[in-house]
């Protein structure tokens, strides 16, 4: 079970939950299996330009992207990344 | 996309939208949306970068892509301008239920005789002057397109330069040579009751977007183009201002529009202008409807 934390913005698209439990085997999983993975997703699957996601802190890219595997993982949190300024 | 049904109150985002998979493409930006014709309530359309339209006949539920514009044959000489390849004007002819319009930068005018299944590109006599060949078929770059209601008159605020066409855009005539302070701008607005008059929001030139000699100033015509004249009452002096090409509207009321800086006009009794709402973020869009109270 993998612990999922959304930034408000997309909280409000899920009737205000910004947390999630969900049964996955990667960080791609695990997103896809949220209520707001339409907007997390282009229609390729991939992660929309200005997301970053963290496993346990750090960042995704750096632990395999979409594919890491959520073994021994407490938290995936996505964050809006502040572009445009 | 989101759509409300409660005037706004609550939206609710429609399925995702995209591109089919062996496009190579993915959806950038959406740009537009535009009513569909009045028999047809849930039926909506949409223009979006790189250059696609799609359609809605759910009330904007679920979206098809338009394959005539998708695989068009002249899409590998399209360009995307500053703002993408955007499809921003789609009109539907109110005479013609087979015929509609887009207006995509930087690809041209696209009409269609057939519902939307196959488009031809009219833009003879509108030039593209950033092209080695000034007269292309295609990649000129339309600011935007509006049909008149009651004519089959079609007015352009181009890159370069103001035209109309009388023949379903079969050929254009260029109208900024006579009393324009530029050519470059972005909004154009119309006078539903009237198919001579147009409204344009002139900007310095494509390097420097905002009013032309320090003058916030709508331009009108009045004679199908042949003579404009300026109605700048009441708007500000000392203002460098740039209006975006979805941030105008017209009815048989009004014409109202919205610049960056955050600033809502409307035109009132005796041709005077009135700031309607001030300090907004830029203004995007503006539209227009009745609102009941």
């Amino acid at each position: 079970m993998a612990h999922v934390v959304v930034p408000s913005i997309l909280a409000a698209q899920a009737e205000g939950r910004q947390r999630f439990d969900v049964r996955a085997e990667t960080v791609g999983e695990a997103l896809h299996a949220l209520p707001v993975a339409d907007l997390l997703f282009n229609e390729r699957g991939e992660l929309n330009r200005h997301l970053n996601v963290y496993v346990d802190g750090i960042d995704a890219r750096d632990r395999g992207g979409l594919r890491c595997p959520l073994t021994a993982v407490r938290e995936v949190r996505v964050v809006a990344m502040v572009s445009g300024g | 996309m989101q759509r409300s049904a409660d005037r706004g109150k609550t939206w609710r985002r429609s399925s995702q939208i995209g591109l089919p998979e062996e496009s190579g493409m993915t959806l950038e930006a959406v740009w537009h949306i535009e009513p569909g014709r009045p028999d047809e309530p849930e039926t909506l359309f949409l223009g979006a970068a790189p250059g696609v339209l799609f359609r809605s006949d759910d009330g904007g539920e679920s979206w098809e892509v338009n394959r005539g514009i998708l695989e068009h044959p002249t899409r590998e000489r399209w360009f995307p301008g500053a703002g993408g390849m955007c499809c921003h004007s789609i009109q539907l002819d109110p005479r013609d239920e087979r015929r509609m319009y887009v207006a995509l930068t930087a690809a041209g005018v696209f009409r269609s005789d057939d519902r939307g299944e196959t488009w031809a590109p009219v833009n003879r006599n509108v030039v593209a002057d950033f092209l080695g060949d000034p007269h292309p078929q295609v990649g000129q770059c339309p600011h935007k397109l509006l049909l008149h209601p009651l004519r089959d008159r079609l007015w352009q605020q181009n890159h370069y330069g103001v035209y109309l066409s009388d023949d379903h855009g079969d050929s254009w005539l260029r109208l900024d040579g006579n009393g324009l302070p530029s050519g470059f701008g972005f909004p154009i607005m119309l006078d539903p009751t009237d198919p001579e008059q147009a409204f344009v929001i002139p900007e310095k030139s494509p390097e420097y977007h905002h009013s032309s000699g320090g003058q916030l100033a709508v331009y009108r015509t009045r004679d199908s183009g042949e003579t404009w004249e300026l109605m700048a009452d009441g708007l500000p002096k000392q203002a460098w201002a740039a209006v975006l090409r979805e941030a105008s509207a017209s009815d048989t009321e009004s014409l109202y529009f919205g610049t960056q800086s955050g600033s809502l006009f409307a035109l009132t009794e005796g041709e005077v202008w009135v700031e309607a709402v001030r300090h907004l973020p830029p203004i995007l869009s503006v539209e227009v409807t009745e609102w009941p109270t």
